[in-house]
């Protein structure tokens, strides 16, 4: 083989020569069409973990209460009283820049077929978007596909979407994120299945959709960064089906419920391919296949191309012979097509036909467990800039603060969440602008609550700050309504890991996702990872966004918004509490953040204390986040009833005091009789946490001493322009 | 100047609306051998050169009525 | 006591919900599998729920209108059995040609998922709240907008088969209909969701009302 040829199969198969060369070493021989498929598939970073692998495996995962931890389709954590909830969050980034709908709501499909696969019915979906700024050329147009694309795949499956977070920032421009969280629910006595092919004799069953030529080296296309080329780089574009994957989800939950499978798992990325080679890995068997047999949209598609093919809504099944009639029945009866396309066999060889014809013998443990492991260099990020905040005083407060909350960045997200079936199910007890969401279990009736979290603002400071407050932020805003966050799933987005600052940027973040979830108990138990969401040359700020899910015992909790005058509201802060003013500093300032975002692990876990027993007091709550404690305060109001406040820190501007962000403080309104239960709640940790009473709920306004004295009315007015600055723009 | 635009699923797309036709129409005893669904739009182009206004319709369906990457389409004139 | 017909299609996705209101006020129920042909006289009502039937492809509630179940549905209705369509059920009754109208688009082109106000304008056999007139639901949905020719419109004015209005119309419906029912008053159906307002961590419990009525119905 010519080297010329050499080069052009590296590039079309997306394997350096270093790959290459250890892949002929494993086979043995030139490998073939299939071989070569295969490898490209399977050690491709989005299937392969190779750039990140080395760090993961030093993450927080292992805890009584998780049942089942990274390394499987979901997660699994036990909430005690027989029920076990399994969840994930998963990226589509790149098909999501190309092709928004479709994009966005094959992602979702995927992340349900992650946790129905393990026999958990779905009952909650959250989405964690990230675009450009407000005013680049593609933002508009991605927005509207993302939330169409989520709404539209979510609703029909009958899945809510109760919560999210959707930023805007400028290192997205040309990459956008799509991370789509969701959680399922086993319910005493059910079942948790596994993806693993064992039982020599059993066989494999192909259900669901027919496959077609969608997304052909997809996988690949994940691992690579965009360039100019993007135009031509247009794999055939994966179409999802919502309503086939709901019949999915009955089918399958019903063939678990009736016992008839050993082993079941999703087709997703690197679809047959990935699905059946790891479920041959993890159960330490062999697999014939027919490819044949496989059923296809079209006549004439390849078997590479069957391999590889990333049609949607298609599992894979590992039943033993006796019980196929009856998993045959179930799908007929679904109305989905499903064939024996192969048996388990001894040994640890992948065979794959094409009827008589042998196509390839391909041993499997160099294409999952050997695939390469790289220890990138990494340039660790220099420490943190801190400065004073010195943005002084703005002329008219009041016009400042109204703009503020109408720029599309702050404002209401209810244009996108208006569009997502927040109810079905009837389980849930949130909107999705709360917050936190808030889904009642039907047999314990325990409140399961969840949020997401990551500020790319944040992340843009320092990865290791940003991460660890990607923990911290949801994990106290879910105290504060009650909810102790048990466990965690993370999507970590970054750049081209091949360029050691990026590199450096994942090594930081990990640390910080590490320290808080080790801080707060919480284990990851499930994740992804993203890598070269880069474009020309351009990388996004690292993102590892985070899905916390935790527990509340009581069916009541403080609210969100402030439901009457004449309540007392408190400050619930760390003594050490660091101001960094973020948001305002780039909105309305221009400049990049001042301040200094400090964050003390040990004094939060004794912050999340208070906050969970606050939670038994209050009426209300918000954390300050975003926008600082103006933003809280604002979001209290959003109802109509405003605020007084007559509370000044001395030692701060104006600006700093409304407008900074805080590490950490949260706002809780109570009825007068139990301000001093309130108090006590901070009594014993006094050391690390401060408690100031700063106003009381009033009618109709919002008044921050004589610095401010605005009709809630105008505020909300503001606030609802929401994200039409940007969605103006579509036709 | 009326023209129709036709738009259809990309042969090789996945079509869930045409699937799901499909299953009905056969379960209804109907022998159907494929079925794709698709849409017409109709426009009357204010332009009386009709090799102008057919290239005008071009630009229309390529730059919004159609989504080139999942659509094909099909103009015609009435 | 007969069950109550909750009607499953393919793709419909708020049956659990329904059962679950239906345990919830304590009325027997049984799922009608759309593939099957059922005996009207071994239940006592139906209920046609929400969700996505057939994806809402080709138009909503399209090709579950056609479904084997649709034929002993229609017996059932002709006999005057209690029918009660939610959301989907609605666009299903309406393709099917038990109820007037047609559900379209909304006029924003979007799915709504929001609260709505809504009030009883006239009673609707079974589906007829006497302890309320006001309710709180919640909708979800993209095809809510009902719309029929001006002379039928005027025919469900005379006749009284206009059951429910929003206060505040989300969708653009004609004379803010939110729920309609048929001649005899037998079969009835709206487009927000009762079996999601059944208490008050739900958000509202007036859904609860609804489903009480066909238990004082004597089922």
């Amino acid at each position: 083989m010519t080297l010329h040829t050499l080069e052009s199969k590296l590039k079309h198969y997306r394997l350096s020569k270093a790959e290459y060369d250890l892949m002929k070493q494993y086979i043995g021989h030139e490998p073939n069409i299939i071989e070569w498929a295969l490898y490209s598939a399977l050690w491709s970073e989005h299937c392969s973990y190779k750039s990140s692998k080395v760090f993961l495996r030093k993450l927080f995962t292992t805890h009584p209460r998780v049942v089942q931890g990274p390394g499987e389709n979901a997660g699994v954590i036990d909430l005690g009283e027989g029920e076990r909830v399994a969840f994930k969050m998963e990226s589509h980034n790149h098909p999501s820049f190309i092709e928004p709908t479709q994009g966005a709501a094959t992602g979702v499909g995927g992340i349900l077929r992650d946790i129905f696969t393990m026999g958990a019915r779905p009952i909650a979906s959250m989405d964690y978007l990230c675009f450009g700024s407000v005013d680049n050329n593609h933002t508009p147009k991605l927005v509207q596909g993302v939330v169409k694309g989520i709404g539209g795949y979510g609703n029909c499956v009958g899945v809510p979407t109760v919560n999210g977070q959707t930023t805007f920032h400028p290192s997205y421009n040309n990459n956008n994120l799509v991370n789509a969280f969701s959680l399922g629910l086993f319910r005493p006595g059910e079942e948790i299945f596994y993806g693993k092919a064992s039982g020599v004799g059993n066989l494999i069953v192909y259900v669901g959709a027919r496959t077609g030529r969608d997304g052909v080296h997809g996988a690949a296309m994940a691992s690579e960064s965009f360039d100019s080329d993007i135009e031509k780089k247009k794999p055939n574009v994966q179409i999802g089906d919502p309503f086939f994957e709901k019949l999915l989800i009955e089918a399958c939950l019903e063939v678990m419920k009736e016992n008839l499978v050993v082993g079941i798992q999703d087709m997703g990325a690197a679809g047959l391919t990935s699905s059946t080679f790891e479920m041959a890995s993890r159960a330490n068997s062999g697999l014939k296949m027919d490819l044949k047999r496989v059923p296809l949209r079209e006549p004439d598609i390849s078997p590479e191309e069957i391999l590889l093919s990333e049609s949607q809504e298609r599992m894979v099944l590992i039943v033993e012979p006796l019980k196929l009639r009856k998993v045959e029945a179930i799908f007929k009866r679904w109305d989905l097509a499903c064939s024996v396309i192969g048996e388990i066999t001894s040994g640890e060889k992948v065979e794959l036909f094409w009827g008589e014809e042998c196509l390839a013998s391909v041993d499997h443990k160099p294409l999952v467990d050997k695939a390469p492991v790289y220890e990138r260099p990494y340039e660790l990020p220099t420490l943190p800039i801190t400065t004073k905040i010195t943005a002084g005083e703005p002329e008219n407060l009041e016009q400042t603060l109204v703009r503020f909350i109408s720029r599309p960045e702050m404002a209401s997200r209810e244009w996108i969440t208006k569009q997502y079936d927040q109810r079905v199910g009837a389980k849930t007890m949130s909107a999705c602008e709360d917050g936190v969401a808030l889904i009642r279990l039907p047999d314990s009736k325990r409140v399961l609550g969840m949020a997401t979290g990551c500020r790319p603002l944040l992340m843009a400071w320092h990865p290791e700050v940003g991460a660890q407050d990607a923990i911290a932020l949801p994990v106290l805003q879910m105290a504060a309504r009650g909810v102790k966050a048990l466990a965690v799933t993370d999507c970590l987005n970054f750049g081209n890991p091949e360029k050691p600052k990026i590199m450096g940027e994942f090594v930081s973040a990990l640390s910080g996702l590490d320290k808080a979830c080790r801080a707060f108990d919480t284990p990851i138990i499930s994740g992804n990872v993203s890598l070269y969401n880069e474009t020309l040359g351009v990388n996004i700020v690292g993102t590892p966004s985070t899905g916390i899910v935790g527990i509340r015992r009581d069916l009541s909790g403080p609210k969100s918004v402030l439901p009457e005058a004449g309540l007392d509201l408190f400050l619930i802060r760390t003594k050490d509490e660091s101001l960094w003013l973020g948001e305002y500093a780039s909105l309305i300032e221009n400049t990049k953040p001042q301040g200094e975002a400090r964050i003390n692990l040990d004094a939060l876990t004794s912050l999340q204390q208070v906050f969970l027993d606050s939670s038994g007091i209050a009426v209300s709550s918000q954390v300050v986040g975003r926008g600082g404690l103006i933003m809280a305060l604002y979001k209290l109001c959003r109802d109509g009833i405003g605020i007084a406040i007559d509370y000044f820190e001395r030692d701060r501007s104006i600006v700093e005091f409304l407008f900074a962000e805080r590490f950490y403080a949260g706002v809780f309104a109570v009825r007068p009789e139990d301000s001093v239960r309130l108090i006590d709640t901070c009594r014993h940790l006094e050391n690390f946490v401060d408690i100031k009473k700063i106003g009381k709920s009033q009618n109709d306004e919002l008044r921050v001493n004589h610095y401010l004295n605005v009709r809630v009315e105008s505020l909300n007015k503001a606030y609802q322009k929401g994200l039409g600055g940007i969605v103006e723009k579509m036709a | 100047m009326k023209f129709s635009v036709e738009i259809m699923p990309r042969p090789e797309a996945l079509d869930p609306q045409g699937r799901a036709v499909q299953g009905s129409l056969q379960r209804l005893g109907f022998t159907v051998e494929d079925c794709r669904v698709g849409k017409v739009v109709i426009v009357d182009v204010k332009e009386e050169n009709k090799t102008k206004a057919l290239e005008q319709v071009h630009q229309m369906a390529e730059k919004i009525l159609a989504n080139p990457l999942i659509e094909t389409f099909e103009v015609k004139a009435l | 006591m007969k069950p109550v017909g909750v009607l499953r299609f393919l793709g419909t996705n708020c049956d659990a919900d329904v059962i679950a209101a239906l345990d919830a006020v304590g009325i027997a129920n049984k799922y009608i599998w759309w593939a099957n042909r059922f005996e009207p006289s071994s239940y006592s009502a139906f209920v046609l729920p929400g969700g996505f039937s057939y994806g809402d492809y080709l138009r909503a509630g399209a090709l579950a209108a056609h479904a084997p179940a649709m034929d002993d549905l229609r017996k059932a209705a002709e006999i005057g059995m209690p029918v009660l369509g939610i959301c989907n059920g609605f666009q299903i009754l309406c393709e099917a040609k038990l109820l007037d109208g047609a559900l379209t688009k909304n006029i924003s082109r979007q799915f709504q998922d929001e609260w709505v106000d809504l009030e009883q304008k006239s009673t609707q056999g079974f589906w007829n709240s006497k302890v309320r007139t006001h309710f709180r639901l919640p909708i979800a949905h993209s095809m809510g907008r009902w719309i029929a020719p001006a002379d039928i419109v005027k025919r469900l004015e005379d006749n009284d088969q206009i059951w429910l209005k929003y206060a505040k119309n989300p969708n653009g419906s004609l004379h803010d209909i939110a729920g309609i029912s048929n001649k005899a008053k037998n079969v009835a159906a709206l487009m927000p969701h009762p079996e999601r307002a059944m208490d008050d961590w739900m958000g509202s419990p007036d859904g609860k009302f609804l489903f009480d009525c066909l238990k004082a119905g004597g089922l």
